[in-house]
């Protein structure tokens, strides 16, 4: 190693550093509900020639492929220079889709372009036909209607573009939530931008230009030296996006993985899938590499950098107008950030668990049902003024891997886990809404030797004025499956509840209006289980129980645990005898069956 | 004569502070007994006792003021050692504590979900339910009340937390609630969470009530046993318990509201650095400080900005979003896990790398010969000559150095083919850089500049890698105290009597009702004027109040903390001066604001502050030669120390008792104190203060 390892590790960490500081002022600062609760947001250094050198803890789908962001600024432009900001959301120049908002600000040192700033984030609004930023119907990008930014200037000597600022504001529902997130992303790539103008200070262009240099091949030895200790082999996984509108068999999805140990690389073809569909759910190019990519990821050591030296170990194989791969102007791609992007991660890192014990993931809960709904209306208690907000209430059960249970509060594959839940309270103060209830659901857990983790039950309605909840379910009809014997979750079922009580079901994909007096339901699907349940700890099944997430019933019929007898404060304890003699009886019946 | 003692006991020491009218200081070290804090604090007692030829029963007889703090109420939650406890909820939300608010950090790291505060099978769901504006959407029904309470008692429960949705817009249900618990269950310790914390996220209040609650009987039994022995012992003064917001109560405020004694004794460092601050330097000076407190497995972090102790809004026990928020305020005090067990290990793609695992104090570093092989920060310091092995915690331990060599070498030199030192010395680089970007982030997230602050650094380990660190951030002074092995028990001997007290109220600045806000804000103030009162007996040099607002723009959910000019709002200006103040903070800490946008304010409060009277603090002798003319003494050794700069160089030892103010001891150097080692590296400067404590001056 040419370059000292101190240094390398000392600059590498600051980066980290200087992502984070942008990510704290984004989220704290931020203004619309899908950023500063969902944390639908990610920041991320680039370097001056356009490759990802550092994110931190990002969002895996906001991340991957931020490089090409600040490509199309260089692109576009030829006359960057220090105090500019850049907007762009445009799904064909290497945006995730047009809801997600990015500020990219230059940072230069003695006169050099070193590095880009950047900030994403999922806006509450983009301008759309309908009041949502998930357009499923959409048959094209007119039919979505929102206002798409090709990499334009938004700010020069650090000053907005007022006429930019002014469209927008013109354009865009509830207007000032808008410029709040606008000046949190502003806000936060300044702060970037300082940090970074600090370290170029402190070490000067050259050795940071070494360092870069450095770290993407270092990177690429921890990847290459992970691949090493894989297996070899070529495995096929598919899955399937529940049927909806234009694709009444639902669409499937197929995912060829290659693996070369000897060679280091891993390949990821995609090309293998129908054409784009006449509808929002097509995945943008990068969503379609950052989706396949994040399920790989999630597959194996999570301790590695994930940067452009990385994916040079990472091949991805896509083709033109196909619905996982590169869509075609004017397809939509409204949705691709959730949806079709999700199937493409749980069905890579189910297919990873399919092919070789110890690694990969169960599947996860999908989709954007009614407690993840982006609602509007208006709130008589401030003077009838619009609303228009996704809400986080639900909870949906994380997949199961080979070493730990379900992540419980996962919200869906493509954030991870990362993103936070609303608080009852703070909805209840902000918008016109009452809350019913917010329960885990029991047994909607995947089973398995390590179980999926349990959905919930969640209602909410408007207090007074009617209120329109769009939604996009998934898992209705094709639910989270588990892998190695484990078994899937419960599906994701929209509701509605009557004034009277009663529930009725809703479709699964829908802008609902919901009058006053009824509740918007959801019971949200859990994960998927890995292993055979009947191997699970017959203490973690008690605990289980325990906690309300598996009936007694299913622990006896599922995971062949009986108990004897319950204490007054609700502990269990285990028939030993019993259990042993029901797990027996259960692997017979297997046998015979 | 009148002495004051203060004493923090930590999870492995108690650490005892005693005070003279002159300002003499005496440190002594018991080891923490966790059946009962006396045994502790009378083997701490029984060192100083030795150095004044005198008994514990003397000095406590002597003694005016004795405030304590103490981890035992931390230590208690994070080994599940808390009293059984049952929650009391709203109907439909019986998984709050369990949901939590979502969030995680890393996406790709699977890790295991942690159970609930208190489990889901001693969750009672009452059938009841309040609207955001105060109405009455279900009245409760009380005999969903008496059904929990029956079930509660059949289970065996030894306390119960009550959080209802929006019971801080109308406690008329939990105020019930609390009623009949107190009928049925007559004795039974509860927590109702509109009392203990008014703030809005019902999984925050229920969190906070859940830990208050279950604290309760184990903290009634630790603090009123402590107060006994004391007692019986001759102890016939004042007695305070430090707490989380930086200053002092009665024991039982404490018994009543257990919780703010989460931390009591870390928040007591930052409190002991303002007031070393305040005397060692320029008023712009002390108001900026960033305290690290050093231990074996972490490395604590704390603020003063613009003179006041730092303040925040979030802690967690057991992680991050992942383990359990306190909820309540509480002095700014963040751990980051880069203490002297954090191992030291070579990566696949040969990145040298330190932490996150720690071999912590048991087995703890090579270098212990407990068991510990893998090489740690602790180990560096060993092999560059920072540590005598000899002289380790002022020599009660002695170190095997042939083993922090072979763990070194090993682990580190040999993979990446370095020499043993240059191995030793990259450790602490990257030790340092960890601690370094965590400070960062710590600064920059609350508006402030990191190169713009002092350091004060406390703790055994303090003075090993804190100029550094200092020349990382771009600090120019750190400040060690000699006492910078008691920084938290010296803190609590300055500690004023601090309380906060809130009521929420929503209003908005574009159309604000004064009169609902002036109630909110009088509501606080007239249970701060209590508080104060209640200090009647007791010794003071004066007392303020200090008025602040939670408040955020529209559509924002985080919430900044913003100071009140005026205790009430009385006209047009004042508001005006509330959206100004807003946008001030929010540019400091956000790097933007939005001139003409209104603001959201959330819940009032009231800070009040009694000043306590303090110990005087002693010069140490001057620097003065037979001759009249200044010198430095010369060092008790030369041994050799290994640093980046300069390789193995000749380095002088000093004893630092020997050091008379106005020392001046330029690097490489290593001072030896009896709770501490000062290393003074090549490019830096070490000045002995007039108060005996350590000016180090770093060069960029």
């Amino acid at each position: 190693m040419s370059f000292d390892p101190v240094l390398l590790a000392v600059i590498a960490n600051r980066l980290d550093t200087i992502v984070r500081e942008m990510e704290n002022t984004l989220l704290r600062s931020g203004r619309s509900a899908v950023l500063n609760m969902a944390r639908d947001f990610s920041c991320a250094i680039i370097t001056g020639d356009n490759r990802l050198l550092a994110s931190a803890e990002g969002l895996p789908v906001h991340v991957i492929g931020m490089e090409k962001l600040a490509k199309a600024v260089s692109d576009l432009h030829d006359d960057i220079r220090p105090g500019d900001a850049y907007l762009h959301n445009d799904p064909y120049l290497g945006n995730t889709h047009p809801a997600d908002h990015v500020i990219l600000v230059p940072v230069f040192h003695e006169g050099k372009h070193l590095f880009t700033a950047a900030a994403k984030a999922h806006q509450a609004d983009t301008g759309n036909a309908l009041p949502t930023t998930y357009m499923p119907y959409a048959r094209d990008i007119y039919e979505e209607g929102g206002l798409i930014f090709p990499a334009i200037r938004v700010q020069r000597d650090n000053r907005d573009e007022a006429d930019v600022i002014r469209m927008c504001k013109r354009r865009i529902r509830v207007p000032d939530q808008w410029y709040g997130d606008y000046l949190a992303m502003v806000g936060s790539a300044r702060i970037g931008e300082a940090g970074l103008s600090d370290l170029a200070r402190r070490y000067g262009n050259d050795l940071i230009e070494r360092f870069v240099e450095e770290w993407f091949d270092y990177s690429e030895r921890r990847i290459a030296h992970v691949i090493s200790q894989m297996p070899a082999g070529t495995f096929f996984g598919h899955g399937c996006h529940d049927p909806f509108g234009p694709a009444p068999d639902g669409i499937p999805i197929n995912v060829k993985v290659t693996v070369d140990p000897v060679a280091g690389m891993v390949e990821l073809d995609l090309t293998d899938n129908i054409d784009c569909l006449p509808a929002g759910v097509n995945e943008s190019e990068t969503c379609s590499t950052n989706n396949v990519m994040t399920g790989m990821f999630n597959s194996i050591d999570p301790d590695i950098p994930h940067n452009s030296g990385t994916f040079r170990r990472v091949k991805v194989l896509l083709r033109e107008n196909c619905v996982v791969g590169i869509p075609r102007f004017p397809a939509s791609c409204s949705v691709a950030t959730t949806n079709v992007g999700e199937r493409l991660v749980v069905t890579t890192q189910k297919a990873f668990a399919d092919a070789w014990d110890g690694y990969g993931l169960a599947e996860g809960a999908c989709g954007i049902g009614p407690a993840f709904a982006v609602v509007s209306g208006t709130d008589w208690r401030k003077g009838d003024d619009p609303y228009v907000n996704q809400k986080f209430l639900g909870s949906q059960g994380g997949p199961a891997g080979p070493e730990y249970d379900g992540w419980i509060t996962y919200g869906n594959s493509v954030t991870n886990g990362l993103m936070f839940r609303d608080s009852v309270e703070v909805d209840e103060q902000k918008y016109p809404i009452r809350v019913g209830e917010i329960r885990v659901r029991e047994d909607s857990e995947g089973a398995g030797r390590r179980r999926g983790a349990p959905g919930t039950r969640v209602t909410f309605g408007p207090k007074r004025n009617e209120m329109t909840a769009a939604y996009v379910t998934d898992g209705f009809v094709y639910p989270p499956r588990g892998v190695r014997g484990g078994g899937p979750a419960a599906p994701s079922v929209p509701f509605k509840v009557l004034v009277d009580g009663s529930e009725v079901p809703l479709p699964p994909i829908s802008a609902e209006l919901i009058a006053s007096g009824e509740l918007v339901g959801h019971l949200l699907s859990g994960g998927g289980g890995y292993g055979d349940p009947l191997d699970r700890e017959q203490d973690m099944v008690r605990l289980d129980v325990e906690a309300r997430f598996v009936s007694v019933a299913r622990a006896r019929d599922i995971y062949g645990v009986v108990f004897s007898h319950e204490a007054a404060d609700g502990t269990l304890h285990i028939d030993l005898l019993g259990t042993e003699a029901r797990r027996a009886e259960l692997r017979a019946a297997r046998r015979t069956a | 004569m009148a002495l004051r003692i203060s004493v923090d006991t930590g999870g492995t020491f108690t650490d005892v502070v005693v005070a003279d009218e002159e300002g003499n200081l005496r440190i002594g070290k018991g080891l923490t007994s966790t059946k009962r804090a006396f045994e502790g604090i009378l083997a701490g007692l029984a060192q100083v006792a030795d150095e004044l030829g005198s008994t514990p029963a003397a000095l406590l007889a002597d003694a005016e003021v004795f405030t304590y703090g103490t981890t035992r109420a931390t230590n208690a939650i994070v080994e599940h050692k808390t009293a059984k406890t049952a929650f009391f909820t709203t109907e439909g939300f019986p998984d709050i504590l369990l949901l939590r608010e979502g969030g995680k950090l890393d996406p790709f790291k699977q890790i295991p979900y942690q159970p609930p505060y208190v489990p889901r099978r001693l969750t009672y769901e009452l059938h009841e339910r309040i609207d955001s504006e105060g109405e009455v959407y279900i009245p409760l029904d009380e005999a969903s009340v008496i059904d929990a309470i029956d079930r509660a008692r059949l289970a065996g429960v030894e306390a119960i937390a009550v959080c209802l949705i929006w019971s801080i817009v109308n406690a008329a249900h939990e105020l019930r609630v609390g009623e009949l618990i107190a009928k049925h269950l007559p004795g039974l310790p509860f927590t109702l969470s509109h009392q203990l914390n008014p703030v809005i996220r019902e999984y925050r209040r229920s969190s906070s009530a859940a830990i208050d609650a279950s604290l309760k009987p184990l903290m009634q039994d630790y603090l009123q046993t402590m107060e006994r022995d004391l007692r019986e012992a001759g102890f016939a003064g004042h007695l305070f318990i430090t707490t989380s917001f930086g200053g002092a109560w009665r024991p039982e405020e404490v018994v009543e509201r257990p919780i703010y004694s989460i931390g009591s004794g870390p928040s007591m460092a930052p409190v002991a650095a303002l007031t070393y601050g305040k005397l060692e330097l320029s008023e712009a000076e002390a108001s900026e400080l960033l305290v690290c407190d050093t231990g074996g497995t972490t490395f604590d972090v704390g603020l003063v900005t613009g003179g006041e102790v730092g303040f925040a809004n979030e802690t967690w026990i057991g992680g991050r979003w992942v383990g359990h928020i306190t909820g309540v305020r509480s002095v700014d005090v963040k751990s980051i896990g880069a203490g002297g067990g954090s191992i030291a290990w070579v990566d696949a793609g040969g990145l040298l790398r330190v932490g996150p695992e720690s071999a912590g104090s048991d087995p703890g570093p090579a270098c212990y010969g407990r068991g510990g092989t893998r090489a740690t920060v602790t180990d560096a310091a060993v092999v560059l000559g920072y540590v005598d092995p000899t002289y380790f915690l002022g020599g009660r331990m002695t170190l095997d150095a042939a083993a922090a060599r072979t763990a070194v070498g090993r682990d580190v030199a040999e993979p990446l083919k370095m020499s043993l030192e240059e191995a030793a010395a990259a450790i602490l680089v990257i030790a340092n850089e960890n601690i370094v970007g965590a400070i960062r982030e710590l600064t920059i997230a609350r508006g402030i500049d990191p190169r713009e602050v002092t350091l004060v650094a406390g703790g055994g380990a303090a003075g090993l890698n804190i100029a550094p660190i200092a020349r990382e951030l771009g600090s120019k002074r750190v400040l060690i105290p000699a006492t910078a092995g008691a920084l938290s028990a010296c803190g609590a001997l300055y500690a004023d009597f601090v309380s906060e007290f809130s009521t929420s109220t929503y209003a908005e600045t574009r159309n604000l009702d004064a009169e609902a806000v002036n109630g909110a804000l009088a509501a606080a103030e007239a249970r701060a004027d209590r508080f104060l009162c209640s200090l009647g007996d007791v010794d003071l040099t004066g007392s303020r109040k200090d008025f602040f607002v939670e408040a955020r723009y529209r559509s924002q959910v985080w919430e900044l903390d913003v100071p009140l000019a005026r205790p009430r709002i009385t006209g047009p200006a004042d508001v005006t001066a509330l959206e100004e103040a807003f946008h001030q903070v929010h540019q400091k800490v956000f790097a933007v604001h939005e001139p003409g946008q209104y603001v959201e304010c959330l819940v009032w409060k009231t800070r009040a502050t009694a000043v306590a009277k303090k110990p005087p603090v002693r010069a140490r002798a001057a620097l003065v030669a037979g001759d009249g003319s200044a010198s430095t003494p010369p060092p008790i050794a030369i041994e050799p120390a290994y640093f980046r700069e300069t390789g193995s160089v000749p380095t002088p030892r000093y004893d630092g008792e020997l050091l008379p103010a106005g020392s001046v001891i330029a690097g490489p150097a290593v001072i030896r104190e009896k709770t501490t080692t000062v290393v003074v590296y090549p490019g830096t400067t070490a000045t002995v203060t007039s108060l005996g404590n350590y000016s180090l001056e770093i060069q960029a």
